[in-house]
């Protein structure tokens, strides 16, 4: 029995990371600018194609620059093609809103890329506020520290830090909460109140169990006599 | 015959002039399908190594024209352009053009020369290979280099060294099989004649496996099998070596 | 009895020892989450925890049987239901 091989189950997340995230663009030569020339991330993968399956659309190009951790951003560029909606009104490339769309609603879509400490935040800092795009806004957040502009194309972009690592009784936090959401979500008039309410019956019903596992995690360690 | 023919892709060096002419010659004799070639080119003279990276940065363009054509299969038709760019390098070029045309909503099937040689001595289970190339002998060795890492033993190979392309297109039947004469064939399972597109060879197939006695393939018959198996056509081609016979029903022994 | 829970991390630190400084307000621990009970109000001065502002905004995890009557950049009060 020794001899045969232990078969270790795969993770059940198995998922790694952004391969790409693509956006559409109109202004290829200020995205250029702004990725590659004021951010700095390289240009890594090009593809030139035309629209040749049922739903016919221009020749294009899709390109990608390298955020880090072998992850992209990816953007299209259609060849001839005129932005959709009105372009006096709130949003990005993708799409126009409302003229009324208050604009944390326009801002709520972003994608946030990791920088590892304050040093390297400061220097995309430096970057962006050297071009045409300086920060709009640096904020600390609970445990992260955020810088943010929109590119080009109207997309908000966030450059973040983490403060500290997120520790066990947050992600019990977490989990908490998304199950009184999912409680009060499906009930009447979902509010702020109601969540903080069903919350707290979580918080004690699961108390127990908690501490019960911290005990068994403490357990084999040995203990420290100052 | 009345189904719609099949469109072939071929993309080819533009010095190239055999791929043209041996692939409707092979595959006009499948049985039950119709094919129509089209071809785009990049600009290519001399096998020499710039000659061959200036040319696959042409890569993109000529898929592109073969996207509008409408193809059903497309094959990269230049086997050491891709084998010299390093080991394993038709995978990557393959999912490149895949990639491409995907993107673009085509549901062209992809191939290279490349990849068709190596999935060729693969139907025919061979081990140990030797192997006629009409390149300089750098460019060979890195042929052979590539194959040996596909996981076949090269027992012995000839390099006729014949740098520019069009002359390629030229050389003798009689050349090549002098050549094929002059290897070592002892514990050899399958011969390639022509590891090269553009160098003549389909003629010379199936005599040189009645000769030697050993299935004979070259790049030519290797793409046209690949055609057939990606369309899922029947591989029944007589007098074009045993590998295009794989599907035939009654095998002459 | 108003009563109110607190996760434990370093952010919400001067948060609770405000709260455990407050003679009315009793503090103990129910899991990884801190609890504020009192008879009354409890009530919190944000410059006395030095909380930034998304630090103060999201300190409370969940509320028993109170309600959060006042939370804004002067102070948290939270009531009885």
């Amino acid at each position: 029995m020794t001899d045969e091989l232990e078969i270790v189950p795969k993770a059940d997340h198995r998922v790694m990371g952004v391969d790409h995230a693509a956006f559409p663009t109109f202004d290829p030569a200020g995205t250029v600018r702004f990725y590659r020339d004021v951010l700095r991330f390289p240009v890594v993968h090009s593809i030139c194609a035309a629209g040749w399956g049922p739903d016919k659309h221009p020749d294009f190009i899709h390109f990608f620059f390298d955020i880090g951790n072998d992850d992209r951003i990816a953007f299209f560029y259609y060849f001839g093609l005129k932005p959709y909606g009105d372009q006096t009104a709130p949003g990005d490339s993708w799409a126009r809103l409302d003229h009324d769309t208050p604009q944390f609603f326009t801002n709520s879509r972003h994608l946030a890329i990791h920088v590892v400490d304050e040093e390297d935040l400061l220097e995309y800092r430096k970057r962006l506020d050297d071009s045409e795009w300086p920060v709009e806004m640096q904020v600390m957040h609970e445990t992260i520290e955020s810088i943010y502009t929109h590119d080009p194309n109207g997309y908000m972009i966030e450059i973040t830090r983490a403060l500290r690592p997120v520790t066990p009784q947050e992600d019990l936090d977490a989990a908490i909460t998304i199950d009184a959401l999912i409680d009060i979500a499906e009930g009447e008039d979902p509010s702020m109140d109601k969540l903080l309410e069903r919350k707290a019956q979580l918080i004690v019903e699961r108390a127990e169990a908690w501490e019960r596992a911290q005990q068994h995690e403490l357990a084999p360690e040995p203990v420290l006599v100052p | 015959m009345s189904k719609t023919p099949v469109r072939v892709g071929l993309i080819v060096p533009s010095s190239n002039v055999t791929v043209e002419t041996e692939m409707p010659r092979i595959l006009a004799r499948a049985p039950g399908t119709e094919f129509t070639f089209h071809s785009s080119r990049m600009r290519m003279k001399a096998v020499s190594p710039e000659q061959i990276r200036a040319m696959n940065a042409q890569r993109e363009r000529c898929v592109m024209e073969l996207g509008d054509a409408g193809v059903d299969v497309m094959l990269y038709a230049c086997l050491v352009a891709i084998m010299s760019t390093g080991l394993g390098a038709h995978r990557d070029a393959e999912m490149g053009v895949a990639e491409q045309l995907s993107l673009g909503g085509s549901e062209a099937k992809v191939l290279s020369s490349a990849g068709a040689l190596i999935s060729g001595l693969q139907a025919l289970g061979a081990r140990r290979i030797a192997l006629v190339t009409p390149y300089m002998r750098p460019l060979a060795q890195q042929v052979v280099d590539y194959i040996e890492a596909e996981g076949f033993e090269v027992a012995d190979w000839r390099a006729l060294e014949v740098a520019d392309n069009a002359e390629v297109g030229r050389i003798p039947g009689e050349r090549v099989m002098a050549a094929a004469r002059s290897l070592d064939l002892a514990g050899v399972d399958v011969l390639v004649i022509s590891a090269c597109v553009q160098m003549p060879s389909l003629d010379l197939v199936q005599t040189a496996e009645d000769e030697f006695g050993i299935p004979v393939i070259s790049a030519a018959t290797a793409g046209a099998y690949s055609i057939l198996r990606t369309i899922g056509a029947s591989v029944d081609i007589p007098g074009a070596g045993s590998l295009l016979l794989a599907d035939a029903s009654v095998v002459a022994s | 009895m108003t009563r109110l829970y607190v996760l434990e991390v370093p952010e919400n630190e001067g948060f609770v020892e405000v709260a455990a400084a407050d003679p009315v307000i009793t503090v103990d621990k129910v899991g990884p989450y801190f609890r504020l009970s009192a008879d009354d109000d409890i009530v919190i001065d944000r410059r006395a925890t030095g909380a930034r502002h998304a630090v103060w905004y999201s300190a409370v995890a969940g509320l028993e049987n109170s309600v959060i009557t006042q939370q804004d950049k002067n102070a948290l009060r939270v009531q009885r239901r």
